[in-house]
């Protein structure tokens, strides 16, 4: 019997509460799932070339997204509304989604050299504000219209160019839109440009081909040591700096929960194959995620409901259990003080708590203890690691040396130097030998089971310091901010945040936590100082 | 008949000519980087220092053994594996 078995508090929270996708999805639906893809694998009906959005599945945006009422007269600047808020005026017709897609492209020409490029490729006014007018593939009432969104520069957009943040793909031109990208579109959302990114997704945004950095961290813009964390650099900085309201990522090690991190976001890498990776360009086909950004939990929710559909184009997405009503989860309820909803066993890493005076491990205590007075949560303490897991975490068994490179061979005979400071990850992979390889993923499948069994045994949701043992097993992640503290370095005020797993599908656990956080938190609230001009 | 014996670990400058012999077999060529230049995006030095790293890793992911019959069940080791335990028939 599995652990996912055995959890002895599974239930709901009220009469008409369903519970969470992670109790439900057995070892039956397993088998069953992985008979359904065989067949459809022998019937080559998984590479249809279908448009994603033409085959959804799971809820549309539900009435709970549009939850959070607004008075437009009560908002000085249309930036700083949440992607929910916009959502609802536009809706009401308070405001026009060219309103809101002028007051971005505004804020972009006004800032953006100062954060030294949030953005790689951006159209232009015009364009922006043309696309605002027309309606999406969605419909009149698709929910995103006039939402700013800002995709990392690795997702393919078939106006825009896509250079991966390196010399490789410089001046590189897709044909075609990620899925990604699509999904978002046909919901009416308005690609406002490009985040800068690490190049080839490693780092912080950098010059191409050189290691001077570009992207500063929208809370730091004046000083350059204090990262904007990688590798998805710009995607952050734009939406914290409100000249985007929310964007999507990609994490293959901690690239969307780094940088989410950093500067105050609310973000989610959920379970592999989640969303699809089609039209992105590729680091690890075992390890590559989509993670929604955005600035609290309820916009997270939105952005992965709309993206959370099974592509013909990417088979690690077809049939998966369909996706659960995530604004719903992101949505705290009932009482004098909001619950999550539905009973939830937090779990800490070993480690994650101490009895340091410095600010970061302060904020953990805090949040450790606001989460304890949170009703329906309970603290289970100091979680156990699964067996090995030292062995099973780090390189070599850890690692992935040889995904990246099989992609990029080609380049790599151009001119090795297009690669920069990120050549060893590339071209070393064709040194590790197949025997090897393969141990590597015996260890990861190994791992993963025993995340399952051992670890989310004794809890639904870990606090924990990194995102490591979440990225090569496919679990998902989620940071939110918790607080501010003094930079050691810069002795600058930066965010401090916290990152929280779960079981596979357990996005709506981690949601619901967060959520109840930032109810009685304003933390994510919090917006940076314009830069200088 | 003769006793296998293991053999002398090899040098850095054996490895180095097998890392060198491999990326000339597939056709690519890092005589365009700096020798050695810290400053430098990347150097030779740097890029077999690193290589040498990767080749001795893979005799420490030899020596992890496990269960050869734990088979993967997939191409890709996506979450649903979670649901496959190591003890079950």
């Amino acid at each position: 019997m599995s652990g996912r078995e055995e959890r002895p508090d599974e239930g709901v929270a009220g009469p008409d509460q369903p519970g969470p996708l992670d109790g439900p999805v057995s070892r039956r639906w397993f088998l069953n799932r992985m008979a359904w893809v065989s067949s459809a694998a022998a019937t080559g009906t998984l590479l249809s070339r279908a448009p994603a959005v033409a085959s959804p599945g799971g809820p549309v945006v539900t009435e709970e997204a549009f939850g959070q009422a607004v008075r437009i007269q009560d908002v000085g600047d249309l930036t700083e509304l949440t992607l929910s808020q916009s959502m609802t005026l536009v809706r009401n017709g308070s405001i026009r989604p060219r309103d809101l897609v002028e007051a971005h492209v505004d804020r972009i020409e006004a800032f953006d050299a100062e954060f030294y490029r949030a953005y790689a490729a951006r159209p232009t006014r015009e364009e922006l504000l043309a696309e605002a007018e027309r309606v999406p593939a969605g419909g009149p009432d698709a929910p995103l219209r006039g939402i700013g969104l800002v995709p990392k520069d690795n997702f393919y957009t078939a106006d825009l160019l896509t250079e991966g943040g390196s010399l490789v793909f410089e001046g590189f031109q897709p044909d075609y839109d990620g899925t990604a990208v699509t999904l978002m579109r046909a919901a009416g959302g308005v690609v406002l440009g490009k985040g800068q990114m690490g190049n080839l997704a490693g780092g912080r945004a950098q010059v191409y081909g050189t290691t001077t950095p570009t992207t500063r961290n929208a809370w730091t813009p004046e000083d350059v040591r204090y990262s904007p964390g990688g590798s998805s650099s710009g995607v952050a900085t734009a939406i914290a700096a409100r000249m985007a309201v929310a964007g999507v990522g990609t994490q293959t090690g901690g690239s969307v929960v780094g940088p989410g991190t950093a500067q105050g976001l609310t973000c989610i890498k959920p379970t592999f194959g989640r969303i699809s990776l089609h039209g992105v360009i590729p680091l690890s086909h075992t390890r590559d995620h989509v993670g929604p950004m955005a600035r609290n939990a309820l916009d997270a929710a939105i952005l992965l409901q709309v993206l959370a559909q099974p592509d013909p184009m990417d088979p690690r997405t077809l049939g998966l259990p369909r996706p659960p009503n995530y604004a719903l989860a992101a949505t705290p309820f009932g009482g004098e003080r909001p619950r999550v909803r539905w009973p939830t066993r937090v779990g800490v890493w070993p480690g994650y708590l101490s009895d340091d005076d410095d600010g970061e491990s302060r904020l953990r205590r805090d949040l450790v203890a606001e989460l304890e007075r949170t009703p329906g949560v309970t603290l289970v303490g100091e979680v156990s690691l699964p067996d090995d897991f030292d062995v099973l975490t780090s390189s070599p068994l850890g690692g992935s040396h040889g995904d990246p490179t099989a992609f990029f061979i080609e380049h790599l005979r151009r001119d090795v130097r297009l690669f920069g400071d990120r050549l060893p990850r590339f071209l070393n992979g064709m040194l590790q030998s197949a025997d090897s390889y393969v141990k590597v993923q015996q260890a990861r499948q190994l791992l993963l089971g025993r995340m399952t069994s051992q670890l989310f045994n004794q809890c639904d949701v870990v606090l924990t310091p990194s995102s490591g043992a979440f990225d090569g097993t496919g679990l998902p992640v989620m940071c939110f901010p918790i607080g501010f503290d003094t930079d050691e370095e810069t002795g600058r005020r930066v965010p401090r945040g916290a990152i929280v797993g779960a079981a596979p599908f357990g996005e709506e656990r981690m949601l619901a936590v967060a959520a109840a956080y930032q109810a009685v938190t304003n933390f994510h609230r919090e917006r940076p100082a314009d830069p200088m001009r | 008949m003769q006793v296998p014996t293991t053999p002398a670990s090899p040098t850095d400058e054996e490895l180095d000519r097998y890392i060198l012999t491999r990326y000339a077999l597939m056709g690519i060529d890092i005589s365009v980087l700096p020798e050695s230049d810290p400053d430098a995006p990347m150097d030779q030095r740097r890029l077999l220092a690193n290589g040498r790293s990767i080749l001795r890793q893979d005799v420490e992911a030899a020596d992890f053994t496990i269960d050869p019959q734990l088979h993967l069940p997939q191409l890709y080791p996506a979450p649903f594996t979670a649901w496959v335990d190591e003890d079950e028939e």
